[in-house]
């Protein structure tokens, strides 16, 4: 069987110099490794500061609650609390985390104010001289609520009655250039159906899958003589904390110094800004090294896990296997605040229709607030979730038409110069070669115009 | 919050720490207590370690065994003398926990951990408690059940070594290693003239704490140890178990499953 | 709350320190002693990254209480080098991707330590039975296998050529 090595387009790196690639197929030690194995890596926690000091958060003991009155005054009881904070000493208590591009509204308060919208939100800092002072202080802490209707499902945040779970969006989704979803449009979805032998419709559902790295989220803050914070973080995005860190601050960046970039396992779940902005303020508020760590209860409670999705995906498709109209509904559980969630949905909805040439394609993928833990970003967020839909969606299809999966798929493969559904134009495509390699590989029989077929046919649209 | 870790000696000091403070707990190997001294806030202000308390060892005289209460687990697994029991220590979590895990402290593991509480429950075996007022003696089903007064100290497990043959053992995990019960079945069943003479049955992950199975003894008892017989008993089990829904596994399939893997403790399915 | 005069040996060497009621030997080793190999992911003794050999036996050592081991033998992975010279498990664990983000490398090399002193031929089958208590969240596993067993061949390989 002909293998399609793909060409290199030289013409992209015109302007490069010559690079000598040699790597490709020689084992390349990896930089870190002799440092792992000798146990000098220092992550973030092997810092060591004298008189460190210690923070422990009191959390939401509630899904949804207003606040009605908060008492600190136990946790100073404790011997060796510092200090308590509460929202009012955050300079900034209100941001999202891609404000930095261009992401509106500020959805998440540092620490919550008058309310709660999810169970483990943060309420209260406790600074305390050891880490068992600080929790025993946390513990101390009296929340007086005033308990809310709660909303754990995406459809039923949706509809009309549902109480608004984040008053800073409104309403329960993210809005969209005046839209309530993220929509693409592509040809004529009706039509397609009309045309369609048969429908097919099947809905798809998937569980928040938690990131669980065997580093937990944390960080140490030392203030410097010359007034400058120092951040020792395990933090994926370095400048994503440090901007979003002066922004809460109300700081110039410079003020600040992040040293990071050695990560115990991220997955996606260390991009979100959630320990170093209380640290920072408490550090400067008490003048002393804070450590900021999340127990691995609270990892697994709080540290925003990839989304539950929900996926419908309604085909209308010749007998012989043809996809003519893809319709697809998608619903995103961001939780109670957007984090990295308005832009997961985004690239959820990009995805669609799969790597698939349908000529009618209709999307509407919602973000929607509910009162679970916030999600946000995990290893392909977005996507990954979205192809187990699409491929058990294909599988089931060619099933009940009785074809063979593989066979469909490359009936409806895209393939260079076809024009995708949010209307780029498809190049270096190799799918079909790689289904063709695979069939090979686990001696699945194609028919001979199947194996005939290529990318680069000039078939495609 | 923690202020001290007492290393007492001998039981009498031990008893007595415990007796005059309230907020003192006995620490054996820690595997359960240290994770919530870490990361709770716990009532416990010290520890009585029973370190130095001369509680480590195993006596095999002819076929009674005595183990004491603080030996650890991958002691117990290493014995040549209980090799009957070293699947039940391999299926207990990991070779760092085994190395600090205890006899006595495995006795007071929650559901669906304490798998050895689960083997000595099949064995009937004997426990032995220290207190102030001396030692007692107690059967493992009276303190799994209900545990030892505050002021008490287990102080070692006594029980006979079941015959060739006629020890059964199988835990059912999400994985092969390291995991807690979906189900756990020990028994020990023997057998004269084609029928079965005496069994007991004991249970782990199927209720809150190890139960005996005597629906399942019943059902065995007078009747060939065949695969029909084993079969129509496992059907029994459910009636002796409370199963609940977990991390590992619902209460549903705990219940779906408890014969199968009855059937495949006993007829090595 | 009276601090313990606490006497170890680590790595070969004394250590002496103050430790304050319930300092666990991970905190001792790291806060106490400066040695920060060992590291806390869970401190409850399920994630093994904290795992250090005590009296020949590898723990963790997030659960234990430092007063109640005074005069142990304890190592660490600090230890496990001979200067700049890796042991034969380090060096199978570098030529072999056996880390990726390194978080579980120390625990995962004390496990195997310990294996090894116990067992210097262990079959794959040891071997996993071994780190069976180490979580490998970057899920390495099977290139952590193969470099344990590598390791164990270079030591086997290394006492022979000693030998001889």
């Amino acid at each position: 069987m002909p293998m399609r090595l793909a060409t290199i387009d030289a013409d992209y790196f015109a302007d490069e110099r010559d690079a000598d690639l040699q790597v490709v197929g020689t084992p390349a030690p990896r930089a870190d490794a002799r440092g792992h194995v000798m146990g000098q890596t220092q992550y973030f926690e092997d810092v060591h500061y004298p008189g460190m000091t210690h923070l422990k958060m009191h959390r939401s003991t509630r899904h949804h609650a207003l606040i009605r009155g908060v008492d600190t005054a136990p946790a100073l009881e404790v011997p060796g609390v510092l200090r308590v904070l509460t929202w009012r000493d955050v300079p900034n208590n209100w941001y999202t985390i891609l404000r930095l591009i261009g992401v509106e509204p500020d959805d998440e308060p540092v620490l919550a104010e008058d309310r709660v919208l999810y169970m483990g939100e943060p309420i209260c800092a406790v600074v305390a001289e050891t880490e068992a002072a600080a929790r025993e202080g946390a513990s101390r802490i009296r929340v007086d609520y005033e308990e809310l209707p709660a909303v754990f499902d995406v459809e039923e945040a949706l509809r009309p009655e549902t109480i608004v779970v984040n008053p800073r969006h409104g309403h329960n989704y993210f809005t969209y250039e005046g839209h309530n979803c993220r929509r693409i449009r592509f040809g004529d979805i009706e039509k397609g159906f009309a045309e369609a032998d048969q429908i097919f419709e099947f809905t798809y559902q998937s569980s928040p899958i938690e990131h669980a790295p065997l580093e937990t989220t944390g960080c140490i803050v030392k203030p410097e003589a010359d007034g400058r914070l120092k951040i020792h973080s395990d933090t994926q995005a370095c400048y994503f904390t440090l901007d979003n860190t002066a922004l809460t601050l109300g700081i110039p960046f410079n003020r600040l110094r992040v040293i990071g970039g050695t990560v115990g396992g991220g997955f996606g779940g260390k991009v979100d800004v959630m320990v170093e902005p209380i640290a920072c303020i408490a550090a400067q508020l008490t003048n002393r090294p804070v450590k900021y760590v999340y127990s691995r209860a609270e990892e697994m409670q709080v540290s925003s896990p990839r989304a539950a999705e929900r996926i419908i995906i309604k085909d209308g498709v010749t007998n012989d296997g043809r996809i003519l109209a893809r319709k697809i509904t998608l619903y995103v559980d961001a939780g109670a605040y957007s984090r990295h969630s308005p832009y997961g949905t985004t690239k959820a909805a990009a995805h669609m229709p799969g790597p698939y040439t349908i000529p009618n394609v209709w999307v509407d993928a919602y973000c929607v607030y509910t009162n679970r833990t916030p999600s946000s970003a995990m290893r392909g967020f977005g996507v990954t979730i979205a192809d187990f839909a699409l491929e058990s969606q294909m599988d089931r299809v060619a099933k009940a038409l009785g074809i063979d999966p593989l066979v469909m798929r490359l009936q409806n493969a895209y393939r260079d110069g076809d024009m995708k559904a949010h209307r780029k134009l498809v190049e270096g495509a190799a799918l079909i070669e790689v289904m063709q390699r695979a069939a090979e590989l686990v001696e699945h029989e194609l028919p001979a115009a199947y194996r005939a077929m290529s990318s680069t046919d000039g078939r495609g649209a | 919050m923690l202020q001290r870790v007492h290393m007492p000696s001998d039981l009498g000091e031990a008893a007595g720490l415990l007796a005059n403070d309230p907020t003192a707990a006995l620490l054996a190997g820690g595997t359960l207590l240290m994770p919530a001294v870490n990361n709770e806030v716990t009532p416990i202000q010290s520890l009585v370690s029973t370190k130095r308390l001369g509680l480590e060892g195993i006596a095999v005289e002819g076929d009674r065994a005595r183990i004491g209460a603080a030996t650890r687990l991958a002691d117990v697994g290493a014995d040549p003398r209980l090799a009957f029991l070293h699947p039940v220590i391999e299926a207990i979590a990991s070779p760092p926990i085994r190395n600090l895990a205890t006899v006595g402290g495995n006795l007071f593991a929650w559901q669906p951990y304490g798998d050895l509480a689960v083997a000595l429950l099949a064995l009937d075996a004997t426990v032995m408690v220290a207190g102030q007022q001396g030692q007692r003696e107690a059967p493992v089903a009276e303190i799994v059940a209900s545990g030892v007064a505050a002021r008490e100290i287990v102080t070692g497990v006594e029980f006979a070594v079941p015959t060739e043959g006629s020890w059964f053992f199988t835990k059912a995990m999400r994985r092969k290693l390291n995991s807690a019960a979906i189900v756990t079945v020990a028994a020990v069943i023997t057998v004269e003239s084609d029928a079965v003479a005496s069994a007991r049955v004991a249970l782990g992950g199927v209720g809150r704490r190890p139960l005996r199975a005597p629906s399942v003894e019943a059902a065995l008892l007078g009747k060939p140890l065949d695969a029909a017989t084993v079969a129509a008993a496992a059907e029994h089990a459910i009636d002796d178990a409370e199963p609940f829904s977990d991390a590992y596994a619902s209460a549903w399939y705990r219940a779906r499953v408890l014969p199968v893997h009855i059937r495949r403790a006993i007829l090595g399915e | 709350m009276a601090s313990t005069i606490v006497q170890l040996t680590v790595n070969g060497q004394d250590a002496e320190f103050l430790a304050k009621p319930g300092t666990t030997l991970l905190m001792a080793l790291r806060e106490n002693l400066g040695l920060t190999a060992a590291k806390r992911g869970c401190a409850q003794g399920t994630c093994g990254t904290c795992d250090v050999i005590v009296d020949g036996r590898v723990v963790p050592s997030c659960l234990i209480p430092v007063e109640t081991i005074v005069g142990a033998a304890v190592e660490t992975l600090e230890g496990l080098a001979d200067g700049n010279a890796l042991s034969p498990l380090q060096a199978a664990f570098v030529e072999g991707f056996a880390t990726q983000c390194g978080f579980c490398t120390p625990g995962m090399l004390m496990s195997a330590t310990a294996l090894l002193a116990e067992n210097p031929a262990p079959t794959r089958g040891d071997v996993v039975r071994a780190i069976s208590g180490n979580v490998c969240r970057c899920t390495g596993y099977e290139a952590i296998v193969d470099a344990i067993l590598d390791g164990a061949a270079r030591a086997r390989a290394a006492s022979t050529a000693a030998a001889d």
